[in-house]
């Protein structure tokens, strides 16, 4: 077995594991969704289901990861195998790399979006509009800043293509440029450093913005205040507790907001040293993405956008979904603030890095599989993963429909089932005491017993439970859809996922001889 | 904001704040 990188240290290995899980997501897709599905009374779910699925859940990807790695296997088809002795195990651990892979498609540039929007901010470039428009209709004041989005990706292009201007393309490039120079200086010279840099500056950014925005007068247009923000996010609808989508959508959100069922916390965790206590890292990490959630997720966007909107504004553009709210409200609101140009900087730097550090992290299975399985060196796994990028991202960038066809597949569906696969290979076929005996060594805290059953038992129900109500919620919406763009990418799709079979059997076969 | 509304904001603040502080406690201070 060829030797492995490590981590360097501790904080480093949390910090980077906090930038794997702290995403676009923490700051824009949980106000947007805690809004409309109950305000405070969807804290309680959310809860519950931090504690049976987002810990739990965490807890076995950092087991498995780290058993994985004593045997020199960074990604789920060689740890799958090495567990399950059957010739299945290595192709349904694909997905392992296959998600996150997919997810970087479009991904890199989305987050390359986020650039382009600091350095706009700073230089004023956004549009200016109407102030006092906001008093009367939210989609008054934000066409300007919807036009503008829409020019940024070039959604005037004709027919089956997005026509993005140069500027555009340039931003992706960098943000890819940069993304790729950290992978190629390794776990710990290159991810676990820009970690230890990013993620404090992310924090100290939030707190920032989360102090302008609690500060901040009654507006002069809507005369709304800052307790009107809080309250449209945190005023209980209690009867919400009834109603089963709200608890889907807050076992939904644990699930993203923790990067569970990727892959990619688990290949992060088979850098670990064998007795690293992962009980209280695993927990560490949640703890601080929680922060960044609840804390500064809750006020930054939301209550800003009561503020300039007033409660009815909001709710319309809570009602535009997070990529509304965070490209389309949030330049508009910024550009009527005062010192709104630093501010604005600020929010979108602050995405920036929260995406940057998430980029790494999907990245590192690939490379991971490639280093492990097939002997390659780092810089030339990195090289290959460029090269993929080059190929596959156009389709993102000038294909309509195809991000969110993407997104849908891997970032809703797929997740949930290596997650269950990941539970039902460490519990049930590993074998429980032992994954129980992995997860707990070296551990300072102790780790309650009840999660043990928990792990066993309620946690794999819970997301047979989740995978069923999605698909019964949300396929057949999808599976209507259609159009030319929309089946290209399923075919690619599709393909890829055959060649990601072909690799894997590549690998095995090379391993063999 | 009515007063439940308040007891969540600062019910759920608390929670999470209270995961951190344990878990950095243990980390930097309890070895």
């Amino acid at each position: 077995v060829r030797e492995r990188e490590q981590w360097g240290s501790r904080i480093g290995l949390i910090l980077a594991m906090s930038g794997n899980a702290i995403g676009l997501g923490n700051f824009l897709r949980f106000p947007v969704q805690a809004s409309q599905n109950g305000g405070g009374a969807f804290m309680i779910p959310y809860f519950i289901s931090f504690i049976l699925l987002g810990i739990p859940l965490m807890w076995v990807e950092w087991g498995i990861g780290r058993y994985g790695g004593t045997i020199g296997h960074g990604t789920a088809p060689g740890i799958f195998d090495a567990i399950w002795k059957n010739r299945l195990a290595k192709y349904i651990g694909v997905l392992g790399i296959f998600l996150p892979l997919v997810i970087l498609i479009y991904y890199v540039y989305i987050c390359s979006w986020t650039l382009s929007y600091s350095f706009a901010a700073l230089l004023h470039l956004y549009p200016s509009g109407d102030t006092t428009a906001a008093l009367g209709s939210a989609s008054k004041v934000l066409a300007p800043y919807k036009d503008y989005l829409g020019a940024y990706t070039g959604a005037g292009g004709n027919g089956l293509f997005l026509a993005p201007p140069l500027a555009t393309i340039i931003f992706f490039i960098i943000t890819l440029a940069v993304s790729l120079w950290i992978l190629a200086k390794g776990i710990s010279g290159g991810i676990e450093k820009l970690s230890t840099f990013a993620v404090p500056l992310l924090f100290i950014m939030a707190a920032i913005l989360f102090i302008r925005i609690i500060t901040l007068p009654p507006s002069s247009t809507t005369g709304a205040t800052v307790a009107q923000g809080f309250a449209f996010l945190w005023e209980p609808d209690l009867s919400g507790l009834l109603n089963a989508k709200v608890w889907l959508a807050a076992a939904g959100q644990v699930f993203f907001t923790l990067s569970l069922g990727l892959g990619a916390i688990l290949t992060f965790a088979s850098y670990v040293k064998k007795d690293e206590d992962i009980a209280l890292d695993g927990l560490a990490t949640a703890s601080l993405n929680e922060f960044a959630e609840v804390v500064f997720g809750s006020t930054i966007a939301i209550v800003t956008a009561v503020i300039f909107f007033g409660t009815e504004g909001a709710r319309e553009v809570a009602g535009g979904g997070a990529f509304g709210l965070g490209f389309i409200s949030m330049p508009a609101i910024f550009t009527h603030m005062p010192y709104g140009s630093f501010f604005g900087f600020l929010w979108f730097l602050l995405l920036f890095f929260a995406g940057l550090t998430s980029i790494v992290a999907l990245s590192q299975p690939v490379i991971a599989f490639l280093e492990d399985e097939f002997g390659w060196v780092r810089k030339k796994s990195v090289f290959a993963l460029g090269i993929f990028f080059i190929l596959t991202t156009p389709m993102a960038i000038f294909l309509k429909g195809s991000l969110d066809e993407m997104d849908f597949w891997v970032a809703t569906f797929a997740l949930v089932i290596l997650a269950l696969f990941e539970m039902i290979i460490f519990f049930w076929i590993l074998g429980a005491e032992r994954a129980w005996a992995e997860i707990t060594r070296g551990a300072q805290i102790k780790v309650p017993r009840i999660f043990f059953y928990l792990m066993k038992y309620i946690t794999p129900g819970f997301l047979v439970i989740i995978l069923v109500a999605w698909s019964w919620q949300q396929l057949p919406g999808v599976l209507t859809k259609s159009g030319t763009g929309i089946w290209f990418t399923r075919g690619f799709l599709a393909a890829l996922l055959v060649l990601h079979f072909i690799v894997v059997h590549l690998a095995w076969k090379r391993r063999r001889r | 904001m009515s007063s439940r509304g308040w007891i969540f904001l600062f019910a759920s603040w608390g929670l999470v704040s209270l995961l951190v502080v344990f878990c950095f406690y243990r980390l930097f201070m309890k070895r």
